[in-house]
């Protein structure tokens, strides 16, 4: 009798056992389904995402022209607005905040001798663009558009100015590609202590190797001299640009373009004196060139002036006519020169954007990549995506 | 039980990480497409097939702009104008990166017109609003595998071409499309008379939070009220699957409350939407009638005419279709309706597609419409598109200037390098 009961509570406890080890593991199959199906519905939700971003211009569909439409968007998207497929508006692009800018947006910061700070009040930021999407709580994203080709412009040490050029794709050297530069450099001046500025421009003049690199020499210029130089590298059916400024620090510091408003054709860009020590007198002279898809700058404004201790900025009416476009600064105290560069519109240099929150060390992000254009320069627009709202799934 | 659960885990087959999140090779190798031939290069080089360099300078393009991970396959093929095979790959070329396309891969393709010909449609404008439901505050029910902004996205881009750019208007959330049902427009729009209203969001429609405060013990009322509009503002009212008006959707005025199948954000209403709806079209008054009044009739086939335009417009869904949410003649006569244009050939008295004219009875001018898909889930909006192009017949303006030769038919086919 005692035998038998032992026995049926051996097998009991087998059983209990056994039975809790098998709801164990179907539970653990259950999980490892939920997360599955969890992880499946933000990669296609981060796929809708991106298309609806990059297929509508947004309303109103001018806010990349118009400060004063940004502030009244409605709907969010960077399509360029003659509604093209897959074609963005170059200045939409401009007006994004990320979280932590403040004053000025920070799409490009002294990036070889380049800036793009537009003022905040002109942007939209973060928050507003997560609820004109309808995601903000549930999503996170970064937004993340690049040039397609990178055309990296360094100087070769030599008694004369040499440029070296490479350009390549996002994992291929691009060789036998043609080049066409722009070159502006920056001469003293034998009247007063403006710098006098000059350029030449070629077409097809150059061409890339099997490593996609190809040299240039400036026969005519010293090393050391202030310059910018922006060069276009075309391939069959590809285009991308880079740039090069040789911004110095003279004793009387250097400039620091700030575009305070962009509206219907128009903008206003403070030149700021990056004080030094000295904050003597610097003296500057800036060309605003429109620059179409044909890559012939057009001429569309001359200034001219100095800043110091008293003036510390000057004020710059630029008519763009809602081209895209760059002013290009010479400016020198005297003895030493420098150039810096700043784009309306963020094709015309080729300059990257990245908007949004930061992906890194979020449990599950999904990404997902188009090819788009930008006037006619290739870009990729690569959207990360994820959930705040752990694994529930609805919809 | 470990029967079962070998059972369960042979049955269960998980996906692999790489199906579980990928990246979207298709639209990738559409944009690739477009990219290369913005400056019309693509077109260029297909043409020129014997042209070695041109087409080296094309893969080393295709490799520059494409991640390194990923391998690809572009073929350029002829369309043949003889009968038999339409593409034919032996006057075309090809060039990959790669053996083999790994374990899966996705495609695009693309037709590029030769340089020598002049190839263009001209669609005449429909002199109409187009409102298309795009509220983010929203879910779609039956419309399973799309989302409300995909669909949206979707029949923006087919009606482009035969509406005048400012007149197609995303109505973008449902604060919004209150401001519609208020009579006022959202855009530059004169006024939102003859418009035609597309709800993306299959059996449910959204519901502005207003409206959701009014009719909360009754949202039948919402439909009726939705009838009343589309007879005062002689709206087109266009229903894309299933049955319309089942339920009301609004994420944030409904958030709290499901659809009785867990989705929240919505709430039914049940066969009375569509009952209250063609109550008010017809100035009838209010009774909430939870009586089904659709059909089940299965398999139905378009109309003569529907095929013609099939053809005529480039549009081609299948000719059969399953319909479940028929909607039943009697209704004709019942809320004085004449069909405009028949989609779907009737069966077993039922009407599965087509246009409704609401006509008062000794009357005739048209005030309001309504256009139903009673087909079952999923949507095809090529169904849309075809009836609201065969019932306002916008005429094509072609002009073609020697056919054979003038096109190529080019396929990229992207893969993923590496396991899984």
């Amino acid at each position: 009798m005692t035998g038998a009961t032992i026995d049926h509570l051996v097998a009991s406890t087998v059983f209990l056992a056994a039975l809790l080890l098998f709801i164990g593991f179907f539970n653990q199959m259950n999980q490892t389904a939920i997360v599955y199906q969890n992880h499946k519905h933000i990669s296609t939700k981060c796929s809708d995402i991106l298309d609806s971003i990059l297929l509508n211009p947004g309303s109103p569909s001018d806010w990349g022209f118009s400060g004063s439409s940004t502030r009244k968007l409605t709907f969010f998207g960077l399509q360029d607005p003659d509604f093209q497929e897959y074609r963005l508006s170059p200045f939409s692009l401009t007006r994004l905040l990320s979280p932590g800018a403040q004053q000025y947006n920070n799409v490009s910061w002294d990036l070889n001798g380049g800036y793009l700070l537009l003022q905040a009040s002109e942007c939209i930021d973060y928050h507003n663009v997560t609820s004109l999407l309808g995601i903000n709580g549930i999503y996170d994203f970064q937004l993340a558009i690049a040039p397609t080709l990178t055309v990296n412009i360094s100087e070769v040490s030599d008694a004369h100015l040499n440029l070296r050029i490479q350009v390549y794709g996002t994992g291929f050297p691009l060789s036998n590609a043609y080049l066409n530069y722009l070159m502006f450099w920056a001469n003293t001046s034998t009247s007063g202590s403006f710098p006098i500025l000059n350029c030449n421009f070629t077409s097809d003049a150059l061409q890339t190797d099997s490593s996609g690199i190809a040299s240039i020499e400036f026969p005519y210029l010293s090393s050391g001299t202030a310059f910018t130089f922006i060069v276009k590298a075309y391939t069959t059916g590809i285009s991308g640009t880079g740039y090069l400024a040789k911004e110095t620090v003279t004793n009387s510091g250097n400039l620091i373009p700030y575009i305070q408003s962009y509206d219907v054709g128009k903008a206003n860009v403070i030149l700021a004196q990056n004080p030094q020590t000295g904050m003597g007198n610097l003296y500057f002279n800036a060309s605003f060139y429109a620059l179409p898809d044909n890559f012939v700058p057009v001429p569309a404004g001359n200034f001219a002036g100095n800043v110091n201790s008293g003036t510390p900025s000057q004020n710059l009416q630029i008519t763009t006519n809602n081209q895209t476009g760059f002013l290009v600064v010479a400016y020198g105290d005297g003895n030493h020169y420098g150039m810096m560069i700043t784009a309306l519109g963020v094709d015309s240099i080729g300059v990257p954007v990245t908007f949004g929150a930061n992906p890194s060390g979020k449990d599950w992000v999904a990404t997902d990549l188009r090819q788009v254009l930008i006037g006619d320069i290739a870009y990729q627009a690569k959207l990360s995506l994820w959930s705040l709202q752990g694994y529930g799934v609805t919809g | 039980m470990t029967g079962a659960f070998l059972t369960a885990s042979f049955f269960a087959v998980l996906p692999s990480p790489r199906q579980v999140s990928p990246i979207n090779l298709s639209r990738l190798a559409l944009t690739t497409l477009q990219t290369l031939d913005a400056q019309s290069d693509l077109s260029t080089v297909a043409f020129d097939t014997t042209n070695d360099t041109a087409w080296n300078q094309l893969q080393i393009a295709l490799s520059a702009c494409l991640p390194p991970n990923v391998v690809f396959n572009l073929t350029a093929y002829d369309i043949s104008t003889q009968n038999g095979q339409l593409y034919s790959a032996t006057g075309g070329r090809s060039i990959s990166n790669a053996a083999s396309l790994g374990l899966g891969s996705d495609v695009a393709s693309y037709i590029v017109a030769s340089s020598n010909v002049t190839f263009t449609v001209t669609p005449q404008k429909i002199r109409a609003t187009l409102y298309i439901l795009n509220c983010s505050d929203s879910n779609g029910w039956w419309i399973t595998g799309y989302t409300v902004q995909s669909i949206a996205q979707e029949i923006a881009q087919m009606f482009g071409p035969y509406f005048e750019p400012s007149s197609i208007i995303m109505v973008q959330n449902t604060t919004q499309l209150g401001k519609l049902l208020n009579g006022q427009p959202l855009q530059n729009e004169t006024s939102v008379q003859n418009a035609i209203v597309i709800n993306t969001c299959g059996e449910a429609v959204p519901i502005p939070q207003s409206y959701a405060n009014l009719y909360s013990s009754d949202y039948a009322r919402y439909s009726y009220q939705l009838g009343n509009l589309t007879n005062l503002y002689n709206w087109t009212w266009v229903s894309i699957v299933g049955y319309p008006l089942y339920y009301v959707t609004s994420t944030l005025a409904l958030s709290g409350t499901q659809n009785s199948w867990g989705v929240y954000g919505m709430a039914r209403i049940g066969p009375a939407g569509l009952t209250a709806f063609l109550q008010g079209l017809d100035k009838q008054s209010y009774s909430n009638n939870g009586a089904g009044i659709t059909l089940d009739v299965g398999v139905v086939t378009l109309t003569p005419a529907t095929l013609d335009n099939c053809s005529y417009y480039g549009i081609f869904p299948s000719p059969t279709q399953t319909a479940t949410r028929a909607l039943p003649t009697s209704i004709k006569t019942q809320y004085n309706l004449t069909t405009a244009t028949m989609v779907f050939n009737a069966k077993n008295n039922a009407i599965a597609g087509a246009v409704f004219n609401h006509v008062f009875r000794g009357g005739t001018r048209t005030t309001g419409s309504l256009f139903a898909l009673g087909i079952t889930r999923v949507p095809d909006i090529r169904l849309v598109g075809l009836g609201i192009l065969s019932n306002y017949n916008p005429v094509l303006y072609k002009s073609l200037y020697t056919t054979a030769g003038t096109s190529k038919l080019v396929v990229l086919q992207l893969g993923l390098a590496g396991g899984k």
